[in-house]
């Protein structure tokens, strides 16, 4: 264990927050689906790795930007988690019982579905700009996780316009607060549920494009990604995107003081550990609703 | 229950004989590895059950307690000389320690939060064993001599034939005890606490011991099987041995034979690892076999969420009316 100098703990905060961003970013859509459908996806982590892929061939093949990419990418997984909310998940009876196992085997279908296309290869785009480092009096910020930390921003902006100024948002915030009162006043739930549902993944889509310059990953890099973003939702407390936010950053920043005080092996650990003492000792998080359904 | 199993007493009488002359009649030392794993699957499975099936409370962590037991088994033999097939049936109740610890602090969580809490453990115990390199040898794993007695080395020809009884043996005993538990007032009380557990705590469960008990149960099996799959591999790694599909495969498993029913599991086991086994072999180094187990998990848990056995009595249950009906007309 080492004890870092008050530059080194400053500057692996600075990191932590611009990894909180992103991490943000990718958790605000697990939360907006629960939030709405009672359901934890556990496939989100999948979705990421596939948008992380989608970004990886578009820069290999037409070198587009992975920023720019989540304008391809993100439509894209909409309508993808459209399909799979409107033909499987709206069959599932009671979200509460089941709703994990069927995500968690949606999960692993799409591993293995990338596992087989692109074989086990760990991949990352590395635009012109990736070993890039700007400096600001003696502090460093690597471009990639600036940009990546202000997309996700923007992406979170447009998201809280969505959900704060249009008629779709208040039908979101509706169905959150009470399913079926939504429904007496007239809120179409499934509907609602399966547009949510494409929200949730298209925020996924661009957390993923941005984690392919960030991060290398492969197809069962799903697995530790899920485990981060969960812990995220759960500690910031299910359902509940200002939570999410306030969650993502610490959790990013404890991370990365991890790396510094241990070592970067132990680091991971932190997700796990969040995860596991809040779901036991704090179930509601930090601002969320208590998550005590019947398996 | 005892009719049940009356009835069927003939034909568990006709598998257990085939299992036990399995070795010698199928010589290829890939069906016999099949078989080694299959009963394995079945005994993960039904152990799984127990809580998973009985009480109700999804678990995809109960590979951290498969591995725990690799890794004490593999270190004891490394370290001690402890003969695997020995010292797992001891050591597993260690492992047994771990998990009433675990249980009792994790089953204060319910339905979706508990199964999150079961993944984040596995990962959890994953890294930990990934960190104490000193004692786990880290990422490079353990390694452990080649399977024999008393310093002689089994003859390759005849090497998975000690694991198919010791395995065999651990699949009785673990359906015995599935079955004793069904049987029980304990039984009762878990499946009471999987209806309603609300109403199981008012008629006077004490629904957290139950559930603690039953966790520790289920890790026990857990922990023997561990060993004896450490010791017939002679190799465990951390990403190998904790790993989460691991967890989901016994929960495919006992749900596509019948969960919560005495042999679902066992079914479901000789129905998935044979095929599993064949997809594998089939289609080699792709990862297509975890796209087609997830494909069967989704199917299953949208169109037959009771699982095979379940679905089936429920067939022959429906004919035998139809033909009540007949009768009198």
């Amino acid at each position: 264990m080492t004890v870092p100098s008050t530059h080194l703990l400053i500057q692996t905060i600075i990191l932590g927050i611009l990894v909180g961003g992103v991490y943000a970013l990718m958790a605000s859509g697990l939360t907006l689906i629960f939030g709405v459908m009672r359901v934890i996806n556990v496939a989100h982590g999948a979705f990421l790795i596939f948008a992380a892929y989608c970004t990886y061939w578009l820069f290999q093949l037409v070198r587009l930007d992975p920023i720019i990419s989540i304008v391809l990418t993100a439509p894209l997984l909409f309508v993808l988690g459209w399909v799979i909310q409107r033909y499987i998940l709206s069959r599932i009876e009671s979200p509460e019982r089941s709703s994990v196992i069927i995500t968690f085997a949606l999960a692993v279908t799409l591993e293995g579905l990338m596992g087989t296309l692109w074989k086990t290869t760990i991949r990352s785009v590395k635009p012109e700009y990736a070993s890039e480092v700007l400096k600001f009096a003696t502090y460093r910020f690597p471009v990639t996780r600036l940009a990546g930390f202000a997309a996700a921003l923007l992406v979170l902006l447009i998201l809280y316009i969505i959900l704060e100024r249009t008629n779709l948002g208040r039908a979101i915030r509706a169905t959150i607060q009470d399913r079926n009162a939504a429904q007496l006043v007239g809120v179409n739930v499934q509907m609602v549920s399966a547009i949510t549902f494409g929200i949730g993944i298209a925020t996924a889509a661009a957390g993923g494009s941005l984690l392919s310059m960030i991060y290398s990953f492969n197809a069962s890099s799903q697995t530790d990604w899920i485990t981060r973003v969960l812990s995220v939702i759960v500690l910031g407390g299910m359902g509940s995107l200002p939570g999410a936010f306030i969650a993502a950053i610490i959790l990013g920043v404890m991370e990365q003081l991890t790396a510094v005080v241990l070592t970067l092996y132990w680091s991971p650990i932190v997700f796990y550990l969040f995860l596991f003492l809040t779901l036991i000792f704090r179930p509601q998080g930090l601002m969320g609703t208590v998550v005590r359904e019947k398996a | 229950m005892k009719r049940l199993l009356s009835s069927n007493c003939l034909w568990i009488t006709i598998v257990l004989l085939i299992l036990l002359i399995f070795p010698w009649i199928q010589r290829s030392q890939y069906s016999q590895h099949v078989m080694v794993m299959t009963m394995m699957a079945a005994v993960l499975a039904s152990s799984w059950n127990i809580l998973g099936g009985y009480a109700g409370y999804t678990s995809l962590g109960h590979a951290a307690f498969f591995g725990l037991g690799g890794y004490l088994v593999a270190l004891a033999h490394n370290h001690f000389g402890w003969h695997p097939f020995i010292s797992t049936w001891f050591l597993a109740f260690i492992v047994t320690g771990v998990a009433l610890i675990l249980g009792w602090i994790s089953l204060r969580t319910q339905g979706s939060a508990f199964v999150v809490v079961t993944i984040a453990m596995v990962f959890i115990f994953r890294i930990v064993a990934l960190n104490l390199a000193s004692i786990t040898n880290g990422a490079r794993g353990l390694t452990q001599a080649r399977p024999g007695w008393a310093g002689v080395p089994w003859s390759p020809e005849f090497i998975k034939i000690p694991f198919h009884y010791i395995m065999l043996l651990l699949l009785c005993l673990t359906i015995f005890v599935s079955w004793r538990i069904r049987q029980s007032k304990f039984g009762l009380g878990l499946i009471a606490i999987r209806e309603d557990e609300g109403k199981a705590e008012a008629v006077g469960i004490n629904t957290m011991l139950y559930k603690v008990l039953a966790f520790g149960i289920s890790a026990y099996f857990m922990g023997v099987a561990g060993g004896i799959y450490s010791y017939f591999f002679t190799y465990i790694d951390p990403q190998f041995i904790f790993d989460i599909f691991t967890g989901v495969t016994m929960v495919l498993i006992a749900i596509l034979g019948g969960r919560g029913t005495l042999w679902g599991p066992v079914l479901g086991a000789f129905i998935m690892e044979p095929l599993g086994n064949w997809i594998i072999g089939t289609f080699g180094g792709t990862q297509i076999h975890l796209t087609i187990f997830g494909a069967i998990l989704l199917i299953v848990m949208l169109f037959m969420p009771q699982g095979i056995l379940p679905t089936l009595s429920e067939v022959i249950r429906q004919r035998g009316k139809v033909k009540l009906a007949k009768v009198p007309s």
